[in-house]
């Protein structure tokens, strides 16, 4: 799947879980300071990628999504 | 929360977890078991135990526990059923095999100090009608349910974000081996009083070397549960109501119980005050309060409660889990119709699980151990002789 695409997914998923409009967002945001995200919520939306591209998501990953580009480099190198 | 809600919150987190945990007590008695009589002690059981004779609905996102009509009956043999897909809905089955009687659960329906009340029972019924034994069998009745939301306005301070950046502990998830050791109690509690220690520091200590030996390695996050029933004022409780810690340990290499049994010993017992363990049950629930009120597919909460509970440092090397008398209320009458009890619980959120129980003087620790190499039974014993601890048995079993 193309990056753009993959960015666009999570941003939809975004929109949904966080009521957060995908302009507001760009790769470079941080889940938790600039969007203000709650653990909850930023693992609510890993859970929801992981159904989105039928994978599992190892949770030693975890401590390396600290933007939404490091969810879109996870996904373009693991997701099918 | 609601009523419904309540009734089943307190063992929901079982619906979250990867895996299922299905506990089990088993209990060896003088001749082998006649089916006949055991399910006649099981129906005599019902109306004195409607608590453990339910079955949970799920309704859309929703679950909630229903009285369970459907028969129930007893299980010939020793392998686990599948609970409650092979149990007509219920949350536990009652099998017996050659002298032994087992007792499986679903952790859903109760921890271990809710599951011995049901098995004592079962237990008496079964004498009763097997030995004449004239036990007096009273009905169960469980508090209500605790208000977790109480709990959590209490203790606002519990609830922290998690740190998704912090280090988390890697533990072993390979196919479970069985294995059980057995030591003569006497020789631990002599060991324990000449360290100045609760016994159960001492075997707590004596398990952190075992473990610093077969894990090689000297920092350890050791893990035990602690019963909060009398600290949230339902000393009746039937449900779940345990407070697991997790403490972190250095050793010195090839490390000796003195050198560390007392700062154990002041660990563990700090972490037993009645405010501490309101507290620590704050914040492993306020996770799971999260969890439950998030409006999504049970499959999603799921995941994110096993992704929260990992980066919120819940998993451990290794947890001990001491229940002393398996019986409850406590009976030296009941005691000798058993020749032997086991306890078994799947180690979920570590790599080893050892469950110990005390029974004619003997202490039974039933190991199930996650870690793909040979050596731990071997050195528990080699630590437990090299302490003065007297080991009894130590057997592989699968």
């Amino acid at each position: 799947m193309e990056r753009a695409e993959i960015v666009s997914q999570i941003l939809a998923i975004l929109e949904d879980v966080a009521e957060i409009s995908p302009e507001d967002v760009n790769e470079n945001s941080v889940m938790m300071d600039d969007l203000d995200l709650s653990s909850m919520e930023i693992l609510t939306v890993v859970a929801d990628l992981e159904e989105t591209f039928g994978l599992r998501i190892p949770e030693k990953e975890l401590r390396n999504f600290v933007t939404i580009g490091d969810l879109a480099d996870y996904l373009t190198e693991n997701a099918g | 929360m609601n009523a419904e809600q309540r009734a089943v919150f307190q063992g929901i987190v079982y619906y979250y977890r990867e895996n299922q945990v299905i506990c089990r007590y088993q209990a060896m008695l003088k001749d082998a078991i006649d089916p006949a009589l055991l399910q006649k002690a099981l129906d005599a059981a019902r109306p004195l135990a409607e608590y453990y004779f339910c079955h949970v609905v799920w309704e859309r996102r929703e679950a909630r526990l229903e009285p369970n009509t459907a028969p129930c009956h007893v299980r010939q043999g020793s392998a686990q059923p599948k609970i409650p897909e092979e149990t007509n809905g219920y949350l536990f089955s009652l099998g017996y095999e050659g002298q032994t009687i087992y007792l499986d659960w679903f952790h859903f329906l109760a921890d271990g100090r809710g599951g011995s009340p049901f098995f004592t029972l079962l237990l008496k019924q079964y004498s009763n009608l097997r030995y004449d034994a004239g036990f007096v069998c009273e009905a169960l009745v469980s508090d209500p349910p605790y208000d977790v939301e109480e709990l959590l306005a209490r203790y606002p301070e519990s609830q922290v974000t998690n740190d998704m950046q912090k280090d988390v502990l890697q533990i072993h998830e390979g196919t479970p081996h069985f294995q059980r050791l057995r030591l003569e109690k006497q020789s631990l509690v002599e060991l324990a009083q000449r360290e100045g220690v609760k016994p159960f520091s001492a075997l707590m200590g004596l398990a952190c070397q075992a473990a610093q030996q077969y894990l090689e390695k000297n920092e350890l996050v050791y893990s035990y549960a602690a019963d909060t029933r009398a600290a949230l004022g339902v000393p009746n409780a039937l449900y779940n109501c345990i407070a697991s810690f997790q403490l972190p340990l250095q050793l010195e290499p090839q490390a000796r119980l003195h050198s560390f049994a007392k700062q154990l010993d002041a660990d563990i017992r700090a972490s037993l005050t009645p405010e501490r363990r309101l507290f620590r049950m704050a914040e492993q629930m306020g996770w799971v309060y999260q969890v439950f009120r998030q409006k999504a597919a049970l499959k999603i909460k799921k995941r994110v409660f096993q992704m929260g509970e990992y980066i919120s440092g819940f998993p451990a090397d290794f947890w001990v889990s001491y229940i002393g008398s398996p019986l409850q209320p406590h009976s030296p009458e009941l005691e000798d119709y058993l020749t032997d009890f086991q306890t078994w619980v799947l180690p979920d959120g570590a790599s080893l699980a050892m469950e110990v129980t005390s029974l004619h003087g003997v202490l039974t620790c039933c190991i199930e151990n996650k870690v793909d190499k040979p050596g731990y039974l071997e050195a528990l014993r080699d630590v437990m002789e090299r302490e003065g601890v007297k080991v009894l048995e130590a057997v592989h079993i699968s």
